[in-house]
């Protein structure tokens, strides 16, 4: 009897939202699979790319600007496409196994991205720096003395923008692995 | 394979359920619940080919809901309760002030369960048959059904007492 109270309470209440009709669904999930095509086929010419303009100018320009500039898109590079494997990874476990092994997963998983965070992330963002900070004698020469502070400054507040966002998604996946724990 | 017309009939027959599934998991935010519905479904169609009849279809179907729901909790806002407290005082009649009462202090005491008993009760709640809970957990049947009892227990002393 009071079983069917707490069955009569869940099943009375109203929900507002109209589903979506499944052919809708269907060409949603065309268009997610779609770009996750695109966003591979897209990473994978990016790559390429990079890999022969490093092998032309480092062997062809040995200079600071090279290094700098390969520095910042390697490294940028580098960080999406881990975080585009994981997504890959996760997407792969969500479908094949069941609740309490995907829990067992998604800890570890968290567990791995803390390293990812303390370790592979601030070295990329080091590294990007390191490649602005080789760029800058450069911009220094080329450009007027104003549009030269415009890109210092700009510079900084990236970076500053960018520890942020950083810090904000740490403390976020840090809470999870909390709750995943509890 | 699942072909577009298995996936007509199957979303018709699990669709609503796991909307309500993640609306539990959302502490009764319905725009959350119906992105995480949607998202289930799609993965059912992008991953179509993966299924095996190893398990039912409905299994599948349920594991990847709580799959989706687990992953994306980091986007649920513990205010949704507050928000839907607030909702109550604009109602008129009564007798609804009185139900919403009792729904918004059910998602509260849900909400205070651990996360395997949550995703337990909503299963059972929605009518999932217990061995389907069962596959779809990854537990015992066994211990499932000793689990719901305890946890039905829990439930109906936090909705009466307010603990």
């Amino acid at each position: 009897m009071a079983n069917d109270e707490l069955n009569r309470v869940w099943k009375s209440q109203e929900t507002d939202e109209k589903l979506e009709l499944p052919d809708r669904i269907i060409a949603k999930a065309k268009k997610h699979r779609q770009k996750q095509i695109i966003g591979i086929v897209v990473m994978s010419v990016t790559v390429l790319i990079l890999v022969l303009f490093t092998l032309h100018y480092i062997t062809s320009y040995k200079n600071d600007f090279a290094l700098g500039l390969m520095l910042m898109i390697s490294s940028l590079i580098f960080r999406v496409i881990l975080e585009f494997a994981y997504l890959l990874k996760v997407e792969n476990k969500i479908v094949s196994l069941d609740s309490k092994s995907y829990r067992s997963y998604l800890k570890k998983h968290y567990q791995s991205r803390m390293k990812i965070n303390y370790v592979v992330t601030p070295l990329c963002f080091g590294l990007y720096i390191y490649g602005f900070a080789k760029l800058l004698p450069f911009f220094k020469k080329e450009f007027s003395a104003g549009f030269y502070t415009y890109i210092l400054v700009s510079g900084g507040i990236s970076f500053i923008l960018l520890i942020g966002l950083i810090a904000s998604s740490i403390l976020k996946e840090n809470r999870f692995l909390q709750i995943l724990r509890d | 394979m699942i072909t577009e017309e298995d996936f007509v009939e199957v979303y018709t027959l699990h669709a609503p359920k796991v909307y309500k599934l993640c609306l539990g998991y959302a502490s009764g935010n319905q725009s959350l619940a119906k992105d995480w519905q949607q998202e289930t479904f799609m993965k059912v169609w992008n991953h179509r080919k993966s299924f095996k009849n190893q398990s039912s279809i409905g299994t599948w179907i349920y594991r990847i809901a709580v799959n989706v729901c687990l992953s994306d909790l980091r986007k649920t806002k513990k205010y949704e309760l507050a928000k839907r407290k607030t909702s109550i005082e604009e109602q008129d009649s009564q007798e609804d002030e009185y139900q919403t009462k009792k729904i918004t202090k059910m998602y509260s005491c849900i909400e205070r369960l651990s996360m395997q008993n949550k995703t337990l009760i909503l299963l059972e709640l929605e009518d999932v048959p217990q061995a389907t809970i069962a596959k779809t957990m990854g537990l015992a049947h066994g211990a499932v059904r000793t689990r719901l009892t305890r946890i039905r227990k829990t439930l109906l002393k936090c909705m009466n007492n307010g603990q």
